[in-house]
C-alpha cells in the first residue's frame, strides 16, 4: 500500500505535501509509485476538489471519507472549519485508520497554525510537521 | 484552553496536569490595550506628536489585527469535534456560544438578527468591564471603547475562517454592557 498526502488551502493552493508507504505487514513506509505515476497523483487530487465542495454541504463532520476514485486508487478527505483540505490518496479501504491519521494530521496543523508567524494559507515547511505527520502515518496507516 | 479537556473531576494531585490562570489571562488582555496604545505613541515620535483620533485609530489596527489573528486560530482549534457549520446562522451561534464561552467564560445574553445578514450580538456583563470603575464624569464609556476592539478582531477573524466575510463593530452605551454588530457582506466563500 502507497499513499500520497496534500493538504490544501482556502484557495485551491497546496500548503504541504508528501507521499508515504505502509508500515503495516512489514511494510517499510516508503512509497512505491511508479515514476510515470507520480505527477499523476498531484492531478488526481486536485480534481478530487470539485467534489469535495459538493459533499462539504451534505457531511456533518469533518471527514468526508472517500470522495473520489481513479482507476483503482481512492481519494479521502478530512476538511476542517477552516476549510483547508486534507486530502489522502491510496489503494485500498480503510476508514477508521485514514480517519485517526487525519485527527493527528489536524493536530499538528493547529499547532502550526498557533505559531504567530505562521498565516493561513502559508506554506508548510516545518520540518518538525513533516515528522508529526510521518509518524502518523506509521502508527495508524 | 487544552486541546482535550480534563475528565471533570479535575485530578489536582496529577503532576502533569495543564492548568490555565485564568487571571493572568484576564490581565494579559487588560494589558493589550495600553500596551497598544505605548506602541502606537512610540512609533508616531518621528513625524511629531500624534491627534487624538489617528492615535485611536492606530491603536484600534493593532489591536483588530491581533483578535484576528486569534479567531482564526481559535476556530481551526476548537472546531474539531463538532459538525460542520453550514447556514452562517450556525457560524453565529458557534461564536456565541463556544468561542465566548472560551474567551470571555460565559455565552452572548442576546443575539437578534434581521435575516437579511445583520446580527446584533449583546452581552450584558462583559467580562473586560466587569471590575471597570463608572464614576460619573469619568467618560468612562469612552475609556471603555478600546478594551472592545480586541474582542472585535476575535468575532472577524471567526467568522472570516468559517468563510462569512463581515464587518463587525462594537460599542457599549453602559458598562459592563457590550453590544456586537456583525454585517455579513457578500456570499459565502465554498
Amino acid at each position: 500500500m502507497t499513499f500520497y498526502f496534500a493538504i490544501i488551502g482556502t484557495k485551491d493552493n497546496p500548503i504541504y505535501e508528501t507521499e508515504f508507504g505502509t508500515s503495516k505487514q512489514g511494510g517499510d513506509g516508503h512509497a512505491r509509485f511508479p515514476d510515470e505515476q507520480r505527477p499523476m497523483n498531484q492531478f488526481i487530487l486536485h480534481s478530487a476538489l470539485d467534489i469535495v465542495e459538493e459533499v462539504q454541504w451534505v457531511q456533518k463532520e469533518l471527514y468526508l471519507k472517500t470522495v473520489d476514485r481513479f482507476n483503482n486508487l481512492l481519494v479521502s478527505c478530512f476538511l476542517t472549519a477552516g476549510n483547508i483540505k486534507f486530502l489522502l490518496l491510496h489503494d485500498s479501504k480503510a476508514e477508521d485508520p485514514i480517519r485517526q491519521f487525519f485527527a493527528d494530521v489536524h493536530e499538528a496543523y493547529v499547532k502550526t497554525l498557533m505559531n504567530p508567524f505562521y498565516e493561513v494559507d502559508m506554506r508548510i515547511t516545518s520540518t518538525v510537521f513533516d515528522s508529526k505527520v510521518r509518524a502518523a502515518a506509521k502508527k495508524y496507516l | 484552553m487544552s486541546f482535550d479537556p480534563p475528565p471533570p473531576p479535575f485530578n489536582s494531585t496529577d503532576p502533569t496536569a495543564k492548568f490555565l490562570s485564568s487571571s493572568s489571562l484576564d490581565l494579559l488582555l487588560i494589558e493589550l490595550v495600553p500596551l497598544a496604545k505605548r506602541m502606537a505613541e512610540q512609533l508616531a515620535t518621528n513625524d511629531g506628536p500624534l491627534e487624538d483620533e489617528e492615535k485611536r485609530e492606530a491603536m484600534f489596527f493593532r489591536l483588530e489585527q491581533l483578535g484576528y489573528r486569534v479567531g482564526q486560530g481559535l476556530v481551526e482549534r476548537f472546531s474539531r469535534e463538532r459538525p460542520r457549520m453550514v447556514e452562517t446562522l450556525d457560524v453565529i451561534k458557534f461564536i456565541c456560544k463556544d468561542i465566548w464561552m472560551i474567551v470571555f467564560r460565559k455565552q452572548i445574553d442576546n443575539l437578534k438578527t434581521n435575516h437579511r445578514g445583520v446580527y446584533v450580538l449583546t452581552d450584558n456583563s462583559f467580562r473586560p468591564f466587569s471590575r471597570m470603575s463608572v464614576e460619573a464624569g469619568g467618560n468612562a464609556v469612552l475609556r471603555a471603547q478600546p478594551f472592545l476592539w480586541f474582542p472585535c478582531g476575535i468575532v472577524r477573524g471567526a467568522l472570516a475562517n468559517m468563510g462569512v466575510n463581515a464587518s463587525v463593530q462594537a460599542e457599549t452605551n453602559d458598562i459592563p454592557t457590550a453590544i456586537f454588530k456583525i454585517e455579513t457582506t457578500g456570499a459565502k466563500a465554498a
